[in-house]
């Protein structure tokens, strides 16, 4: 059955115009038939005898039905270029050996059997199950949903990365988010306070950077000479302070900040000092290190410290460092390795002072001093070990003479 | 006719003057054509689809001056209420669609309304109307339209005026035929030829037309010979037009002639022309004075859909720019 | 017995014709041929003087139309093909559709659209118009994809009183057929959830509906469970079906017959995208058409147009993101 139209899906026999063993002619019309369109004779594309019609008037066909058979010559084929029945079958099979499922469902809707169209019921919409995140605008990759909703539990991504996720190539999705936000809900926890959570958002956007750390151990007892003699006593830090803003001085660079394709200069060299207070840590800056005197420092120092621990700092007192000098030797504590601010290059930091015996080229003899490590964090997008070891021996040659400072 | 040339020289120096809104388009020197065909339909009873150069007519049908004054002026008490201006106001409840700006759309509108009306059988005694220039013959749509209005048999006149210039193109650049009026024997429509300058043959020839039409002879097409006395709008100043085609017979001043004949035919006396002139341009002033006081339209007020139909979730598809 | 989707299209015109005096029939071939598709066959014998054969003028027609409307009529035309509608585009755009908010007068005026292509059809007798239209306000698309709407969406199209564009598809006018017609239906604007699914969404219209659940059946055998929206209507657009199901499945294709340039699927994603980005769990994809005329011949045609297959593997690569 041909295609006799377009939208044509089937077509009815209305009348055989010939029997087996007729002889027809190409082009003679030789079955009749009507569409829903209009009527219509089937033609003949050769020469040939009738062996064979399976076509029943008054019955139905679809598009593509055999109606009936031609005992054609190989002759007549050859003239008119018509494919036989077995050249036919054949492409069949080849066909659909090769192309598969794809050749198959190409057409889709001549493969619509005449079963009739079940239309789906309709489903009425609901948001079900997980917690959909409708109302915000605004591991590796984190989509847009799950972004939004790590944005209404205001989770990040360090707190997903404990997190095994079953997304496609491996990713976290919403759901294994839910699934472990329920596992944490069988643990003891708190609520953590505005300081922590301060604190926790500083470190964890300064640990984007390759941090590296160097130090040098440095001998304190010139310095606690020097010190045991000022009124009003300075503190180590303060020593530490002056001295790095000096060394900084003779190499500003090395506390420059990479934004893109440039290296931001010190503009002042304004040096905070970490603070431990209560469940945190506070940096209050103490401005142009490098123009003051050690004596003059002291009181404004103290000044910081004081109210720092207090609670009583200012947003101002803490802004515009260009690094940060701790002295975690308060602790007990004789090594480490510092984090800087997210906003600096440098942090320098200092161990508890140890009585050691350090031998001496003048006497020839081992004699007891006092010895802590220094230490250096810095960006190495910025920095070098090169630079960093540099800067560290600048600082604790500038100790040894804290006379001078 | 002389209710549109005066109310046409106010819109002219409002346009000149900086008050309106976009351009003027007027009808100068079509008056006689315009008019005449607005005079012989009957407002309520027939359909009149006005053009550009159509004040006249439009007048004549019935248009009240305000309607003119508010939409040249951007009132928002205007038939368009600020979202269409000039030529293109239209009263669709009152038998006159507004125009839109393609050529020869009209056509096939009027036939639709006269359809309509055969359908609810109440098309007898009724006409439609329409206006186009030389230009819109060259269009499809004319073609479509008159084809159509004349297989359904339509009581349809088409008025053609024959200006000389579709905006700076001259006839021959528009059309091959000696006469347009050739075109209404291709359609199987009745065709007449007027001079265009003549209010007294107007009358008599449009009249005729309207005349068969309502008879139930068909569709009319008349084709009226004239000069366009203005620029395309206010904005051009028709240079173009060379200097023998304005002081040819075509480019006479129909509203000169009109007064002319009637003061010969002891219709009215000049005197009499002259009070009329005195009062059309005070009803034209108090119009103009009307539309100047009234609100134009205000962003924030408009609810900025195309449909009239509320569907309840469709959302707006993007916020309105001034929100 | 069953009913096809082109016979419910020419049952809603009988309705319509019994029992709207303001209805009436004007296209090519429609009057005593029944129209080249035969959707109103017999209507002009049981109609005398509602149903007419009209001149190769489509601009014209919709001229006409728009004409009878402002009188206070409800003509249906048919175009003979969408693809012919280029030729009243200018009726359509500039004067049916700006005519509510230009005068205030509402058109109550329906054009059928033959739409979509069938094989062997060729570049100008099987073209989606729909996303063109849309474009334009004033005008109200519809697109059914069963049988059940062809029926009640051409009798809730025609009892607007704007003008409407009715998509029917050519494709499935025989080919698709259901035992009835459903008494109840949605109302014109609400999208349907064709299938119910988790994983991710595809928002289809007409013919390709039919496709993506073909795609979704597919895919069942490897665990995807696929949600298909109909669109129904293409304007207005059902945005909170839609969002509501991306929301719940993360992930959207868009699946339209058109060409690629634009149109119904690229709105789609644009509002999801601005209005759900938080929903969504990977990039919204579309699939339409080539970007070439339709190609005549039944291979090129079937490889032109989305199929279950090409469905299928835009499906795995979205969810596979």
């Amino acid at each position: 059955m041909p295609q006799l139209g377009e939208s044509i899906a089937e077509a009815t026999i209305i009348r055989l115009g010939v029997k087996v063993g007729d002889v027809v002619r190409t082009d003679q019309e030789i079955i009749e038939v009507e569409t829903n369109k209009a009527v219509m004779g089937v033609t003949t594309l050769c020469d040939g005898v009738v062996s064979e019609l399976r076509a029943v008037e008054g019955v139905s066909y679809s598009v593509g039905s055999l109606l009936g058979l031609l005992e054609v010559t190989e002759a007549e084929l050859v003239r008119t270029g018509v494919e036989s029945l077995e050249a036919i079958d054949e492409r069949r099979v080849t066909t659909s050996q090769t192309a598969g499922p794809a050749q198959a469902e190409s057409n889709l809707h001549f493969a619509l059997d005449d079963d009739a169209y079940e239309e789906a019921p309709a489903v009425v919409p609901s948001v079900k199950g997980l917690p959909v995140p409708t109302g915000v605008m605004g591991a590796h990759y984190i989509s847009p949903r799950m972004r939004a909703r790590m944005d209404d539990l205001g989770i990040r991504e360090a707190d997903i990365s404990a997190i095994a996720g079953t997304g496609a190539g491996g990713r976290v999705t919403v759901e294994d988010l839910e699934r472990f936000l329920d596992y944490l809900d069988t643990w003891p926890s708190s609520q953590a306070s505005p300081m922590r959570l301060a604190v926790a958002d500083a470190m964890r956007r300064s640990w984007t950077r390759p941090l590296a750390t160097v130090g040098l151990p440095i001998l304190l007892d010139r310095l606690l000479d020097h010190r045991r003699n000022q009124s009003p006593k300075p503190g180590l830090t303060l020593y530490l302070l002056r001295a790095f803003a000096l060394a900084l001085t003779e190499n500003p660079t090395t506390a420059g900040y990479l934004i893109g394709d440039k290296v931001v200069h010190p503009r002042s060299f304004d040096i905070g000092v970490a603070v431990q207070v209560e469940d945190g840590v506070v940096v209050p800056v103490v401005r142009k290190v490098d123009q003051k005197s050690l004596k003059d420092l002291v009181s404004e120092y103290d000044d910081l410290v004081d109210r720092a621990r207090r609670r009583r700092l200012t947003e101002g007192d803490c802004r515009g460092g260009i690094a940060t000098v701790t002295n975690f030797g308060t602790f007990g504590l004789t090594t480490g390795t510092p984090i800087p601010l997210p906003n600096e290059t440098l942090i320098l930091g200092v161990g508890a002072g140890v009585k050691k015996p350090v031998w001496s080229a003048q006497v020839e003899a081992f004699l007891p001093a006092t010895e802590a490590d220094l230490l250096l964090t810095f960006d190495h997008r910025v920095v070098d070990g090169g630079g960093a070891g540099v800067l560290l021996n600048r600082v604790s040659e500038l100790l040894q003479t804290p006379e001078a400072l | 006719m002389l209710r549109g040339r005066i109310l046409e020289n106010k819109l002219s120096s409002l346009y000149k003057a900086g008050k309106i809104v976009g351009g003027v388009y007027l009808g100068r020197g079509q008056e006689a054509v315009s008019a005449t065909l607005g005079t012989a339909l009957i407002q309520g009873t027939d359909f009149f689809a006005p053009l550009i150069r159509d004040q006249a007519g439009r007048t004549a049908f019935g248009e009240p001056l305000i309607d003119c004054t508010r939409t040249y002026l951007g009132s928002v008490k205007g038939p368009m209420r600020g979202r269409d201006g000039n030529i293109h106001r239209g009263r669709p409840d009152l038998g006159m669609p507004a125009m839109i700006s393609h050529l020869g759309a009209q056509v096939s509108v009027v036939a639709g309304m006269l359809f309509a009306k055969r359908l609810q059988g109440t098309l007898a005694g009724r006409v439609g109307a329409t206006c186009i220039g030389d230009g819109a013959t060259s269009t499809g749509a004319f073609h479509e339209g008159l084809n159509l209005a004349a297989i359904e048999r339509l009581p349809l006149v088409v008025v053609v005026a024959n200006n000389q210039f579709a905006y700076s193109t001259p006839n021959d650049r528009q059309f091959a035929c000696a006469d347009l009026v050739e075109k209404a024997r291709g359609y199987g429509v009745g065709g007449f030829s007027v001079d265009g300058t003549d209010m007294l043959a107007c009358v008599s020839v449009i009249g005729e037309a309207v005349r068969r039409a309502r008879e139930g002879g068909g569709p009319q097409m008349v084709v009226a010979r004239l000069l366009r006395l203005s620029g395309h709008g206010e904005h051009d100043d028709g240079s173009y037009v060379p200097a023998e085609a304005r002081v040819d017979h075509y480019g006479q001043d129909c509203i000169e002639v009109a007064m002319q004949q009637l003061i010969e035919n002891h219709f009215a006396t000049a005197e009499e022309i002259v009070a009329w002139q005195d009062q059309i341009a005070d009803e034209v002033q108090r119009a103009v004075a009307q539309a100047q006081q009234e609100p134009v339209p205000d962003p924030y007020q408009e609810d900025w859909t195309a449909l009239s139909t509320r569907f309840p979730l469709d959302q707006p598809i993007s916020q309105p720019i001034f929100s | 017995m069953s009913v096809t989707y082109i016979d419910a299209i020419r049952e809603a015109q009988e309705k319509l014709l019994r029992e709207d005096d303001r209805v009436f029939l004007y296209g090519q071939d429609i009057a005593t041929f029944g129209g080249a598709f035969k959707a109103t066959k017999g209507l002009a014998e049981k109609f005398p003087n509602r149903v007419f054969d009209a001149p190769i003028s489509e601009d014209a027609m919709i001229g006409m139309a728009v004409g009878a409307a402002i009188e206070g009529m409800r003509p249906i035309i048919e175009m003979q093909f969408a693809d012919f509608s280029s030729v009243a585009f200018n009726q359509i755009v500039n004067q049916a559709a700006t005519h509510f908010y230009r005068t205030g007068m509402p058109i109550p005026l329906t054009v059928r659209l033959p739409s979509g292509g069938t094989p062997g059809s060729g570049p100008f007798h099987s073209q989606s118009m729909e996303g063109i239209y849309a474009q334009y306000p004033g005008l109200v698309v519809l697109t059914p994809a069963t049988v059940s709407d062809a029926y009640h969406m051409l009798l809730d199209g025609v009892a607007l009183d704007d003008p409407v564009i009715y998509c029917e598809h050519k494709f499935l006018y025989r080919w698709l057929k259901a035992k009835s017609i459903n008494g109840d239906h949605l109302p014109i604007g609400q999208a349907r959830i064709t299938r119910p699914g988790k994983h991710a969404t595809v928002v289809a219209y007409s013919a390709m509906v039919h496709e993506a659940v073909r795609a979704a059946d597919r895919l069942v055998q490897d665990g995807w469970e696929i949600e298909v929206v109909d669109l129904r209507s293409v304007k207005p657009l059902d945005i909170d079906t839609i969002l509501a199901s991306v929301a719940r499945t993360g992930r959207l294709l868009a699946v339209g017959e058109a060409f690629p340039w634009g149109g119904v699927t690229a709105e789609v994603v644009a509002r999801v995208t601005e209005e759900g980005f938080h929903l969504l769990d990977a990039p919204p994809q579309r699939l339409n058409a080539r970007d070439t005329p339709v190609p005549y011949h039944p291979k090129l045609w079937a490889a032109h147009r989305p199929t279950p297959e090409s469905i299928c593997e835009a499906l795995r690569k979205l969810l596979s993101f």
